[in-house]
């Protein structure tokens, strides 16, 4: 028999604003609705409720209750990603999962007796779980949505309602928890039934003839029968977190103060799923009008907050938006962490995701050309590298001698390289350096030089390079490489050592 | 079964050098906590026969009865000839042993001289300073380290203040780029800081190079208390660190100080003939070393790579 959980979350708009600011817990909170005159309650939190605040009050009425009220206006993106981390805490159980929207989600738990001693363990694991994401939820489970949707409604919370026990379970419940439609109620207040139970009580055919369908449908309802199949939703592809904020930032720290939390409620639900993010995407809403949007892409799949918020900072502190942000969204392209097999006799390999970890940080902290693999560029001109992004080949099985070094000497290459004044003298249609005049250390008679080697370089291109080397020592000590440019200009590049 | 058994070995048994937790993670315990205990025995034999000769182990520390993992090790040990019954373990206990006995190897420079006054090459988990001015060899030195760990398949990493790094030379002396990170920081502090990072990834090998134009450019010293922080770092992760600068800075942190003076170029050609540059020689002393006597030399000789291709009947570079 098919088995539905019904993860609901209470009071949801409030719910998700208060996962944004969890700082106002505990204060006397109402979420609004509608603006001006037109703005009306529509949830506070328990110390406002026990005020007198209740949803349906304007926000007048509500601050002449209680004038320290702190108002906060219904936000879309504070809902949209809240409902989002309700579905990942739904994943986590089931794949079978349905966004019944508004802080519903139904999820298919059938076969999951093997893993949990009971449903209700079942079901308050669901509530743990969401409660690391920062949502106060209760859960039902049932054999249909409707049973599974009421028994989550109720206060006490979780509730298991025992396979073909629907209908016993709702009998005694009231009529509303139906949420029949408004005249079909007032009908069947008239009639004189209070309880779910009294409806089913009474013959089909006699309500349908005189409800209609929608008769016909709260019967059924009442009997514990809904028709209703889950409507598996697909997997998103991507992760969202923002807020729209209360007033128009100006300055990075506060900017990066909520952004922190957002990052790291994103990183709750990328490890959920068991991915890291690859790709940030911000967007921000500005003052009065438009919208900035950058891409940051990571060196490498991480879940460290610290890193994605240097980047972050990094970036905005290269390109401001230019105006005052009113709102945000982060999106992060999830990626599955790099894994490998270590070895137990070869040499230690690297744990690829504390490596990627490292390099991100590395990266945030130095700059992104400033890490990585060193390549050996093609070519005849000394000094060409490239960098590329570090992802070094497996460690082998077994240990390895190391191979015998060939002692090459090492030029201690300068980037850029240095000018220098040359002082040079021709003798028997030869030419020989004889001083050179740079910076620091570089400065003094030689003792000895060889050269030239020219070295022509992108003849065919725009900008052809064509030098002539000279290896050359000081007296005072140290032996360099000096170079003519096709400018007529000396320089150094390197330093043998 | 085996697999409850193998994860309460695992809870049990201590090892009598307890290792930071980070270390014991990155091994492969389940594949041995999957096996039954008897298969885990056998195989666990089969292993300690495969490694090289054990070196001498310290003092092999009192074992409590309770900590065996089961009694079927136990009775197996006591029905065995105690050499053997020695090279008897389970999976935790052979972790650790292959852990400790990584760590009293050496890291090889393959520069014979070097390794010598090193006692055998750069030891894990500590950190040797090589200091020396100007065109003293200091590059090399590290180019040739780089070029020995990443031979034996190892990761290593680049610290390279003030971005002298050639990657074509390194090729050529023999690193195999691909297992090479270099980062490029531009300050002393930033180089400590990234070190202390990787040395915490698990890399087996980091050289810290600055040289003299980098170091003067960055202006300020690292703080002596973040070599201290940079040494204990090594030590907990069994990385070897070399740390090249111009002149002394990791003060009492290091293990080992080197100093690299009087060094020789060398020319090919005399009188009226064109001079070419064959190579360099330099004099390296052992400034001090917790565990050896200070002040042996040992002199180091570096080819240019022209000569070294001679020799191997590669084509010259010009």
């Amino acid at each position: 028999m098919t088995r539905l959980a019904c993860l609901y979350v209470p009071l949801f708009p409030l719910a998700a604003r208060l996962r944004s600011e969890p700082e106002l817990k505990d204060d006397a909170i109402a979420i609004v609705e509608g603006n001006g005159g037109g703005a009306h309650v529509i949830a506070a939190t328990r110390r406002a409720r026990t005020k007198g605040i209740q949803a349906g009050q304007t926000l007048t009425q509500a601050r002449a209750i209680l004038p320290k009220l702190i108002a906060r206006g219904r936000d879309a993106e504070c809902e949209r990603t809240a409902q989002e981390a309700l579905l990942e805490v739904a994943e986590t159980f089931s794949p079978r999962i349905e966004d019944a929207g508004d802080g519903v989600v139904f999820a298919d738990v059938t076969g999951l007796e093997r893993h949990f001693a009971s449903e209700l363990d079942l079901a308050k694991a669901a509530i743990r779980a969401a409660d690391d994401v920062a949502l106060p939820i209760r859960c039902g489970i049932a054999a249909s949505k409707l049973a599974a949707r009421v028994a989550a409604e109720l206060p006490k919370s979780p509730t298991v309602v025992d396979p073909g026990k629907e209908a016993e379970f709702l009998a005694p419940l009231p009529l509303t928890r139906l949420s029949p439609q408004l005249d079909a109620a007032a009908t069947l207040r008239r009639w004189g039934l209070g309880s779910i139970g009294e409806l089913a009580n009474l013959p089909e055919s006699e309500v349908a003839s005189r409800l209609g369908d929608l008769g016909r449908e709260l019967h059924y309802a009442a009997r514990g029968i809904d028709p209703r199949p889950l409507i598996p939703r697909a997997l998103p592809p991507e992760f969202r977190e923002g807020m729209e904020l209360e007033w128009p930032l100006v300055a990075l720290e506060p900017f990066l103060f909520i952004a922190n939390a957002a990052l790291d409620r994103l990183a709750k639900r990328l490890e959920i799923q068991g991915f890291a993010c690859k790709r940030l995407e911000l967007t921000m809403n500005l003052e009065p009008d438009g919208f900035h949007s950058r891409a940051i892409d990571l060196p490498a799949p991480t879940r460290d907050v610290k890193t994605m918020l240097t980047l972050l900072r990094l970036d905005l502190e290269k390109t401001p938006p230019g105006a005052p942000v009113a709102g945000f969204s982060i999106v992060a392209h999830p990626d599955r962490p790099r894994r490998a097999q270590l070895s137990l006799f070869g040499p230690s390999a690297l744990s690829p995701e504390k490596l990627a970890t490292t390099i991100a940080r590395l990266v945030s902290m130095l700059g992104d050309d400033r890490v990585g693999m060193p390549v050996a560029v093609d070519g005849h001109l000394p000094d060409r590298y490239a960098i590329d992004t570090f992802d070094p080949p497996a460690a082998p099985d077994m240990k390895r001698k190391p191979r015998k070094s060939r002692g090459v000497v090492a030029a201690r290459v300068f980037r850029p390289a240095l000018p220098v004044e040359v002082i040079t003298r021709e003798n028997e249609g030869t030419t020989r350096i004889t001083a050179i005049h740079g910076e620091g250390d570089i400065d003094g008679s030689v003792r000895t030089c060889s050269g030239p080697w020219k070295i022509e370089e992108s003849w065919w291109s725009a900008t052809p390079a064509s030098n002539e080397y000279w290896d050359v020592e000081l007296d005072r000590g140290g032996t360099y490489r000096v170079y003519q440019a096709s400018t007529s200009e000396w320089f150094v590049d390197a330093r043998y050592e | 079964m085996g697999r409850i058994a193998g994860a309460q070995a695992k809870q049990k048994c201590p090892s009598a050098h307890p290792l930071p937790t980070s270390r014991v993670h990155d091994f492969p315990t389940l594949t041995y906590a999957f096996l039954p205990p008897r298969l885990l025995v056998v195989s666990a034999l089969l292993f300690d026969f495969m490694m090289p000769a054990p070196a001498p182990a310290p003092e092999p520390a009192p074992e409590p009865q309770e900590s065996l993992p089961c009694n079927a090790l136990r009775q197996l040990r006591a029905s065995l000839d105690g050499t053997v019954a020695a090279k008897l373990m389970n999976a935790t206990e052979l972790i650790h042993a292959l852990e400790r006995k990584r760590r009293d190897t050496v890291l090889p420079t393959t520069l014979d001289a070097l390794d010598t006054l090193l006692g055998g090459g750069l030891p894990r988990g500590k950190m040797v300073e090589l200091t020396g001015r100007r065109a003293s060899g200091r590059f090399s030195v590290v180019l040739s380290a780089l070029a020995a760990a990443t031979s034996m398949g190892e990761a290593a990493v680049l610290i390279d203040v003030g971005d002298h790094f050639d990657p074509q030379l390194a090729e050529e002396n023999g690193v195999d780029l691909p297992r090479v990170l270099w980062v490029r920081p531009q300050t002393m502090k930033q180089a400590v800081m990234a070190a202390e990072m990787l040395a915490a990834t698990g890399f087996q090998l980091i050289v810290l190079d600055a040289g003299l134009a980098g170091f003067t450019k960055a202006g300020r010293r690292a703080p002596d208390a973040s070599w201290v922080r940079l040494a204990r770092a090594a030590e907990a992760h069994g990385t070897a660190l070399l740390i090249s600068t111009p002149w002394p800075v990791t003060g009492t942190a290091s293990e080992a100080v080197l100093v690299a003076e009087r060094t020789r170029t060398h020319w090919i050609g005399q009188g009226r003939s064109p001079r070419l540059l064959a190579g360099i020689t330099t004099d390296v002393r052992l400034e001090k070393h917790r565990h050896m006597k200070a002040g042996t030399r040992a002199t180091l000789r570096f080819a240019m790579a022209d000569s070294v291709d001679a020799t191997t009947g590669n084509t010259p570079r010009r």
